[in-house]
Parts: structure tokens; sequence; C-alpha cells
């Protein structure tokens, strides 16, 4: 079961999350609705990203790939060089260097989309209408939890509580 | 709905006359544009007057000269969220979208200088029937490369930030606007999880399109430096273009702004602050780019090497003289002094300072490119270069579609990012 409550103030919001987390609830059964970004401090809600180490690994491989591939193609179809080596690491530079930035746009993309739950949603949960400057918190609970998370939500400073 | 939402989503509801009025004439340049470029393709490259000496020209001019006006939007975009500027939240997105349209139209410009566009495709890597693969030691491959990461970097670096916006826009559109806006919206609901992705996305992806853009137009700059011609090999070429290309898209991002300011009635919005920042912007870059016209053309003179002083007495003394000073006057003398006086500095002043610097950068590119090529190191090989009306019409014609393909943009998209404008720290009793 899903229950909501809205907020009109971050720090109530706030307030309600560390209420909620006390009593058990993970950030796994929160999530935040809004249609502007609200930055809470930090321990509030952290959400841990990988996206860095994502996007750096991505530009790597993507380098790594280019050279082998440049260097196949060089060596497929030689050139007339005149005696220089028909692969030059430097005078393709530009291109690995290129083909590593795609791989980090590329990839930093993939894994918004990713991290985000746009393409991996699994289970529909429901998405509550948020009215513009309203936060709104929802909250994973089962059935003997919902009294305990209408009162931590009601306290903190909630206009409306109600079920999803 | 509150006022920034109505006030900004205004533009995408009504169409006025004046619009058209607008829209339909440029649409015909443009038209007209691309009749010149199908009797290219009929006829033959020989329409235009690319021939010996002078192989490149005014489609190069052109290619150099959007590339730069690229800059504009995601390198100053991104410079500006990387520092928190906090000015920076109605100008980015108008910034971002003439970067992928600029590109667009820049990077059209190789393909039309090839003449048989139709074999473009021999540029991409696959393995043919030929058993051909592109030589990726040819800076036109580094041109390939760098052109097409910036692009989809470009794009996707404009569309991240739209996502929340056409979210919204999906909830109170009709028709097939709507359908339009949640395809696009790819089922954003605003949830923290949501906003934190972006958040990082938009970090990380200002950071590297910024190293992507200054690589960009390093890698145009190195199609000329790389060859030992006259006057191109150098080796501040690769910074003297970046600074090119960030001073020419300040000023094409000042013009664009000015434009939908006025026609979509968006003064509370993009106010004096904004052109004053940005007009302090386009100084600084003038200045920049004075000191590097100075310390290129200096050395040069003082080398007093005859082949190089060929060349440099063409530019600046001789057949190409009046381009080299109105250059001068332009990109300098022009920004100095209606920016440089704070007393003369407004709206209307960094509006005509940028179009002089857009005609001074264009000119720019030109007095790079033809003065060398119509002098070459053999003095009995050396030429003349006039443009065709083939060249003439698809050059104005690209000018035209810039601005047909952003007055289309600001009419489907909110020009100003509504969830950057609005940071939700309190709000107000319902």
């Amino acid at each position: 079961m899903y229950l909501k409550g809205e907020f009109r103030e971050k720090e109530a919001a706030a307030r309600a999350i560390l209420d909620l987390k006390t009593q058990g609830f993970g950030p796994d059964a929160l999530d935040v609705f809004s249609n502007e970004p609200v930055e809470f401090a930090s321990g509030v809600l952290d959400r841990p990203s990988r996206m860095s180490l994502v996007v750096v690994a991505s530009a790597l491989t993507f380098c790594l790939l280019t050279i082998l591939f440049v260097r196949f193609t060089q060596y497929n179809y030689p050139l007339v060089t005149g005696g220089m080596p028909l692969f030059s690491f430097w005078s393709t530079g530009v291109v690995f260097y290129e083909l590593a930035m795609l791989g980090a746009i590329l990839s930093s993309f993939i894994w918004f989309l990713w991290e985000s739950g746009l393409i991996r949603r699994k289970t529909p949960a429901p998405i509550p209408n948020v009215e513009p400057g309203i936060i709104c918190l929802r909250v994973y609970c089962i059935g003997e939890q919902e009294e305990i998370v209408s009162r931590q939500l009601a306290e903190a400073g909630a206009v409306e509580v109600a079920r999803l | 709905m509150d006022d920034v939402r109505r006030d900004l989503w205004r533009p995408l509801q009504g169409t006025s006359w004046r619009y058209f009025a607008v829209l339909l004439p440029l649409s015909l340049v443009t038209l007209w544009g691309l009749i010149a470029w199908g009797y290219q393709l009929d006829r033959g490259i020989g329409v235009a007057n690319i021939r010996r000496p002078v192989f490149w020209a005014f489609y190069l001019v052109d290619f150099v000269f959007w590339i730069g006006i690229s800059h504009a939007g995601t390198l100053i975009s991104a410079i500006l969220r990387l520092t928190e500027a906090e000015w920076r939240k109605p100008v980015t997105r108008a910034a971002e979208a003439i970067t992928v349209f600029a590109l667009m139209i820049g990077g059209m410009f190789p393909i039309i200088h090839l003449g048989r566009a139709w074999i473009f495709y021999w540029l991409v890597p696959y393995p043919n029937s030929r058993l051909l693969w592109p030589n990726f030691r040819s800076p036109l491959m580094w041109d390939l490369c760098a052109i097409s990461t910036y692009l989809i970097g470009s794009t996707i670096f404009l569309f991240l930030p739209l996502i929340p916006d056409v979210a919204q826009l999906a909830r109170h559109a009709t028709g097939w606007r709507r359908w339009v806006y949640r395809k696009l919206a790819l089922g954003w609901t605003g949830s923290d999880r949501e906003w934190h992705a972006l958040e990082r996305a938009m970090k990380l992806m200002a950071g590297i399109i910024l190293a992507v853009a200054v690589s960009v137009h390093t890698v145009v700059a190195w199609d000329f430096s790389m060859a030992i011609a006259p006057m191109w090999h150098s080796t501040i070429f690769g910074p003297y273009f970046v600074v090119g290309a960030i001073f020419s898209g300040i000023a094409a991002l000042i013009l664009a702004m000015a434009v939908i300011r006025r026609t979509l009635h968006l003064e509370q919005y993009l106010t004096p602050h904004h052109f004053n920042n940005l007009a302090k912007l386009l100084l600084l870059m003038s200045l920049l780019w004075v000191y590097f016209t100075i310390a290129e053309n200096l050395t040069v003179w003082y080398g007093n090497e005859p082949k190089e002083m060929m060349v440099f007495g063409a530019r600046t003394r001789g057949t190409f003289a009046p381009y080299f000073w109105t250059m001068v006057v332009c990109n300098f003398f022009i920004p100095f002094v209606l920016l440089g006086i704070r007393k003369l500095r407004s709206i209307q002043t960094a509006i005509i300072s940028s179009v002089a610097v857009l005609i001074g950068m264009w000119l720019e590119r030109f007095i790079i490119i033809v003065p060398t090529l119509s002098r070459p190191r053999l003095a009995a090989a050396w030429g003349s270069y006039s443009p065709s009306w083939v060249e003439v019409s698809i050059t104005v014609a690209t000018f035209a579609t810039m601005v047909v393909l952003y007055l289309m943009f600001a009419k489907l998209f909110p020009i100003i990012s509504i969830w950057e404008f609005k940071p939700h720290d309190r709000v107000p009793e319902r």
C-alpha cells in the first residue's frame, strides 16, 4: 500500500523523512515528488550513484575499442605511407579522444535513464498528481504500518495525508 | 498554474500573424538556398567558383563560422552551470538550442563542399565492397568524429533539462502536442530519484561537453594548421579558433535573446541584467580575440619570411585589406567603445556590438582561408576568388534557416527552462 503526504515546505518534508527513517523505513520505501528539484540536506534522503564511475569506464572502453578498430582498419587496407608506421597513435589520437568522449556522453545519458528509473519500472507504483509548489512524499508500507505513517506525516507538517 | 508557468507557456499557445510574417519570407530564403544547392548537385561543383588555387572558399568559411556559433550554447551553458551562476537560468536553453541548430547547419557544409554529396557515406568507416577504410590520419576524419560527437552531446545536453518541462506540458497540452510531449517526457514523474539522476547527469555532461567543445574547434583549427601553408601553420591556431568561436557564440546568443525577448514578450525574464552580463563576457572575449590576432600577425610580420609576408601583405595592405580592417573594427573597436564605456552599455548597444561581431567573425574566417589559398608558395600559381550566386545563396539561406529553426523551436518548447527558473524553496499558502 502507498500513502502520500503533501507538504508546502521542504523542511517539513525533510522532518517527515527523518522520522520515518527512525521508524525503520528505508530510502527504497520513500519517494519525493515535485515539479521542481528539492534539495534536502545531506543525510535526509541520499541516493547513492555510480554514474561517474560508469561514465569514466565507458569513456575508457570506447577509447580502447576505437584504438583496436583503427589499428585493424589501417592493417586491413594498408595505405602507402612511405616507410612510416601504418598505425600511428599520435595522428589518430583525436579520433580516440572524440570517441572516448562519445562513450562518456552516451553512457551518462543511458545511466541517467537507468538510475532515474525511467527505463526499468517493473512495478507500476501509483504516481501522485503534484500541484506546482507542493512536495509530495510517497511511502510504501504494509497494512499495520498505515496508522504510524499517517501520524508521522501529519506530525511533521503534512497538509494532506491520503492513500494512493 | 502560477505566473511564471503562464508567462513562459504563453508563447507556445497562440501564434500571431507577426510570427508568420517573419517565418514565411525566411522559409522562402531557405527554399531558395535548397534550390541553389539542388542546382549545384545537378550541374556539379563547378557552378561554385571554387577552383585552383582557391579550393576552400565560402563553404569552408561558413563551416568554420557556424561551428563557431555553435559554441554559444553548450560551452557557455556548461561554464555557467558548472560555476552555478544564478543569472544563467533564463539563458541556458536559448543558448543550447543555438548550438544544436548551428551544428546541424555547420555540419552540412563539408557535405555541400563535397559536390557529390550522395557519396558522403564514404567517410563512414564500414566494411564496404572494395574493402576500403577511411584514412583516420586525415584531419577531415577528425572533423567527422569531433562534430558528430559534439552534435550528439549537444542534443542530449539540450534534451535532458527539457524532460521535466515537457512532462508538465504533457499534462496541459491537447492534440498532437500532447502526444509529442508525452513521448519526449519518457514517463517523467518528478520523483527525487529522477531529479537526482538529472542533476548528476547534467553536471557530468557539462564537464564532458566543455572538453568536447574545446576539442571541436581546435580540430577545426587543425584542418588549417596541419597544412604547411603560409599563415596557416601556426601553433596558436587551436586556442585562437576556440576564442573566436566563443566570441561569435556569445554574440549570437545576445542576438537570439534579444529576438525572443521582443517577439515572445519575455522582457520580465530576459532582463537588462542578463544582457549586461553577456555584454561584459563579449567585451572580455573581444579583448582576448585582439590579443590572439596581434600575437598571430606580429610574429609573422617580425619573422619577415617572404612566403608568409606575401599573404600578410595581401591581408593587410592588398586585395583583402578592406575585409581585414573591417574585421578589426567590427571585432574590436565597436564592442570596445560600446560595451567598454559603462554609460553606453545597454541592450541596444549589446545588439549592435553582436551584429558587428558576427560580421567581423565571418570576415575573419574569410581572411584566414582565402588569402592563404590565393597566394600559394609558387607565385605562378597565384589566383583570385569571387563567390558565385550559388555560394552566396546557400550562405544567405543558412542564416535564414537558423532563424526559422530557432523560431519553430521556440513555438514548440519553452525557450526558458521553467523548472530551473523556479527553485523550490518555499511556496505560498493555498
